[in-house]
């Protein structure tokens, strides 16, 4: 059963003349109990995809297309139901676990707040909290509730959020680069927490990434999005060893274990996009065909993928 | 083996009672890359600014070319300055938002020089095309480049006072892992054509093996060992050829 | 949470950028119909000021005790006050006293402030330490309270109110400049211009002012409101200005008198104070949201 559909999402800003084509005709489902990974590069539109999902975009972006969650049109939603699902059905995990907390505020009356707001019994939410505080390897969270958010690190931190994020056993949770700017210790717990929410609670996940580590680690299928379309979707498994597109290809050399290959160039202007491939400029492989012709997304060994060059894969 | 560029002997460093590291010495050859590695918090980011020269260690000394310069007076440190020069952890505050990259570029060299307009046109092409960039991102303002971009400028502007070492703090923990691979590639052309020293200070020890001549590490503010990954690669190549 | 989000687009260039500060400054003021309309008023304003000579029908010291305490009519446009004088001739000429003094204070405790506030900031130390102990005392005393004891020592006159005023405003851009040279002098930009050998006095000229300079812009534009605000009160209160200088605080202290049988006295000049403060408060505002970038942004669609 599909959790989340996705069709057709393209989201745009307007800027001066013409306008930022910052998600382009993005199509996926997220099924229920796994977890989905939408990587990329930062510009990529990985983030404005979760932003949307949750209608949380600026005011002036132009959206298109449509998303649906659990059979509901989201966007035709009046501002009341969307409140209703928003944290509660679908929570995001904010991306900077040091500014989404209050810093003049201790840690429990922070979570009581998440109660408070949603009119459930305060004591008992606690409670909750609390039991899921343990079981994300927080020691002692009682201790932890009396202290300030700037007495935790950073690793601590994330995982009050998490368990913040979790509180209301939301049927999706959205983890927008839970590992940016981490250091390797917390980057390794967080990559255990997101297993564990995972293996534990049976979550739908979507988690948007840079850090191909966590995706390969956490992800059930993975997405990879490049100058706002998606160039391959497949098992994580499946495109971490074998990828099939050229830019994926390169994402992966660039990896510092994997030969520190830089990929030549510069991600194409949102503005004005290249003809053809949006890639094309960038591959080794480029053929005339591919400055020609916007290649379509096509199934392929059980996967899809954006390509023109068939016999690469 | 060439005398040093820069030695730092018994470095150390405390606020009040606290010590953040001691006993940390080491030295970087010239043309060398030599990584710096330790947990957040570890003091390594407080070690590269003792030898910029932004921080005053509680102790030790830090020999740039012999000379010591905690010792050195106001005026002389002024002139060695230069041939020091540091690369920061955040691109998106590296670069003077109201500067045009192409201003913030020859800043060093109009200040230094009292080059003209013309000559530091000429001086930006060149470190231009040393780092990558294009006439079109010195047009531009910070806010308008990528993190990418704004290292490549940053790294063009500190290799305009042609410095003899470069700290370099985490340049890449911010961008992407393509981009990294770009930024740290880069460097080490740079070092190539110029035979500039590196200390590149990482928590990354993927990055860190990738690209550094030698490694020391960081624990619990002290250097417990420095690896020397040249003698394994020759050691490896031994290996191989039995 | 919003602000997060927004500032994740800038950064990420999602977000239409920059171009060059000041065309887009200038863009965003026309997209504001209140700044638009502050703004034209101001312009209405400055060049009543500065033609004031050569608008004002009669001469604004002229005494005709035939013709005191008029009303409304075609000969005085707003009547006369109790020595004849026409009104509307001394509301534009102390148009143009009340704003060449604001500016000339504002400018003089803007550039003050300035200097103290950098030498604080970027110094530290002992400097910042003597510096902010004084900005404390002149920021304890109440304003008005405090130049009124300044002009009783000084006497009345055009500079003395000047210098008053200064006295009693440049703390506040002192204090809030040193704020600014604080966090900024911490950023990478300004560290990298320090390891490049620049001097101190070319970095605060090239990188700490014009940075800092935004929020102090905002504080002297609302400020030159407050001060024409001021500058009444002191009139008003009898120590601002020779009696003979068309001021408008002045006008309302001696209207005040005739309240009950010529009103016009006090309303037209208060009039004009209330204008301009507004026009300024105004101004202000909306300079701060449009440098303030957490201002926008906030809506969903």
């Amino acid at each position: 059963m599909n959790l989340l559909e996705i069709r057709e999402l393209s989201v745009e800003f307007p800027a001066g003349e013409g306008s930022v084509k910052a998600v382009s005709r993005v199509s996926f489902d997220i099924r229920e109990g796994e977890t989905f990974g939408i990587i990329g590069e930062s510009g990529s539109g990985k983030s404005v995809v979760g932003l949307a999902l949750l209608r949380l975009l600026p005011a002036n972006a132009r959206v298109s297309g449509n998303i649906c969650f659990a059979g509901k049109e989201l966007f035709f939603l009046k501002p009341s139901e969307l409140r209703k699902i928003r944290g509660k059905r679908i929570s995001l995990m904010p991306q900077n676990p040091a500014g989404a907390l209050n810093p003049a505020l201790k840690n429990g009356l922070q979570i009581g707040e998440v109660f408070e707001r949603r009119g459930i019994e305060k004591k008992e939410g606690m409670k909750k909290a609390l039991g899921l505080m343990k079981k994300l390897f927080l020691q002692d969270p009682e201790k932890l509730c009396g202290l300030y958010p700037n007495q935790l690190s950073g690793g601590m931190r994330q995982r009050l959020i998490a368990a913040m994020s979790l509180s209301f056993e939301p049927e999706l949770l959205i983890a927008d680069e839970p590992t940016k700017g981490l250091d390797p210790e917390a980057r390794a717990g967080a990559v255990e927490l997101f297993t564990k929410i995972k293996n534990e609670y049976g979550k739908t996940m979507l988690l948007i990434t840079h850090d191909l580590d966590l995706a390969h680690e956490v992800c059930d299928r993975i997405a990879v999005m490049y100058a706002g379309e998606i160039v391959e979707l497949d098992e994580a498994s499946k495109i971490l060893h074998s990828p099939g597109h050229p830019y994926t290809k390169g994402l992966i050399r660039a990896h510092p274990r994997n030969g520190l290959v830089p990929l030549s160039g510069q991600s194409p202007s949102r503005i004005k996009l290249p003809e053809g491939c949006f890639f094309h400029e960038r591959c080794r492989h480029a053929a005339v065909e591919c400055s020609r012709r916007h290649p379509e997304i096509q199934n392929h060994k059980g996967g899809r993928i954006r390509c023109h060059l068939q016999f690469l894969q | 083996m060439p005398s040093p560029v820069l030695a730092v002997n018994e470095l150390k460093m405390s606020f009040g009672a606290a010590e953040v590291f001691k006993n940390v010495s080491f030295s970087v050859a010239p043309g060398e890359t030599l990584g710096l590695f330790g947990k957040s918090g570890s003091g390594k980011t407080t070690i590269g600014r003792c030898i910029v020269g932004l921080e005053k260690p509680t102790d030790g000394e830090i020999l740039v070319h012999g000379k010591n310069i905690l010792a050195m007076g106001k005026k002389e440190f002024r002139d060695l300055r230069p041939k020091i020069q540091m690369i920061f952890q955040h691109p998106e505050t590296s670069l003077d938002p109201r500067m045009k990259a192409f201003d913030s570029l020859v800043e060093p060299l109009r200040v230094r020089t009292g080059l003209k307009k013309a000559e530091l046109l000429e001086k930006a092409e060149k470190l231009a095309e040393l780092t990558g960039l294009r006439p079109e991102h010195l047009a531009r303002y910070p806010n308008q480049l990528s993190g990418g971009e704004i290292q490549r400028v940053v790294l063009a502007r500190i290799m305009s006072l042609s410095p003899d070492f470069v700290v370099a703090d985490e340049p890449t923990s911010m961008l992407d892992v393509s981009v990294q691979a770009q930024i740290l590639r880069l460097m080490q052309k740079v070092q190539r054509e110029t035979g500039v020293s590196y200390l590149l200070i990482s928590h990354d020890l993927d990055v860190l093996r990738k690209v550094c001549h030698r490694i020391a590490y960081l624990e619990n503010g002290n250097i417990t060992s420095i690896e020397d990954l040249r003698k394994k690669e020759v050691s490896k190549h031994a290996r191989s050829r039995k | 949470m919003d602000n997060v989000f927004a500032d994740r687009f800038r950064r990420e260039g999602f977000l239409p950028q920059l171009g060059e500060y000041g065309g887009e400054f200038a863009k965003r003021v026309f997209q504001r119909k209140d700044m638009l309309f502050a703004l034209a008023a101001l312009v209405l304003f400055a060049g009543v000021a500065l033609f004031a000579p050569l608008l004002s029908p009669y001469d604004p010291n002229a005494i005709d005790l035939k013709n005191k305490n008029l009303g409304p009519s075609e000969g005085h446009l707003l009547g006369t006050d109790y020595l004849g004088r026409d009104l509307l001739s001394r509301i534009l000429i102390g148009a143009r006293i009340s704003l060449s003094i604001a500016f000339g204070v504002v400018l003089i405790s803007l550039l003050v402030g300035i200097a103290a506030g950098c030498a604080a900031g970027y110094y530290g130390g002992l400097v910042d330490e003597c510096i902010s102990r004084v900005i404390d005392i002149f920021l304890s005393f109440p304003g008005v309270i405090f130049a009124l004891t300044i002009m009783g020592v000084l006497g009345s006159g055009i500079f003395n109110l000047m210098l008053a005023l200064s006295v009693v405003q440049w703390a506040r851009y002192a204090r809030l400049m040193r704020g600014q040279v604080l966090s900024l002098k911490k950023q990478e930009f300004v560290l990298s211009a320090v390891t490049s050998g620049a001097g101190d006095f070319h970095i605060i000229r090239r990188h700490i002012v014009p940075n800092a300079i935004a929020p102090l812009l905002v504080l002297a534009t609302i400020d030159l409101g407050h001060v024409i605000l001021s500058i009444a009160t002191l009139s008003f209160l009898g120590i601002g200005l020779p009696a003979d200088v068309p001021e408008w605080g002045a006008m309302l202290s001696a209207g005040k008198e005739f309240m009950r049988t010529a009103p016009h006295q006090t309303i037209f000049p208060g009039l004009a104070i209330t204008f301009v403060v507004v026009i300024f408060s105004i101004l202000g505002d909306g300079i701060r949201d449009i440098l303030d970038p957490h201002h926008e942004g906030g809506e969903m669609y």
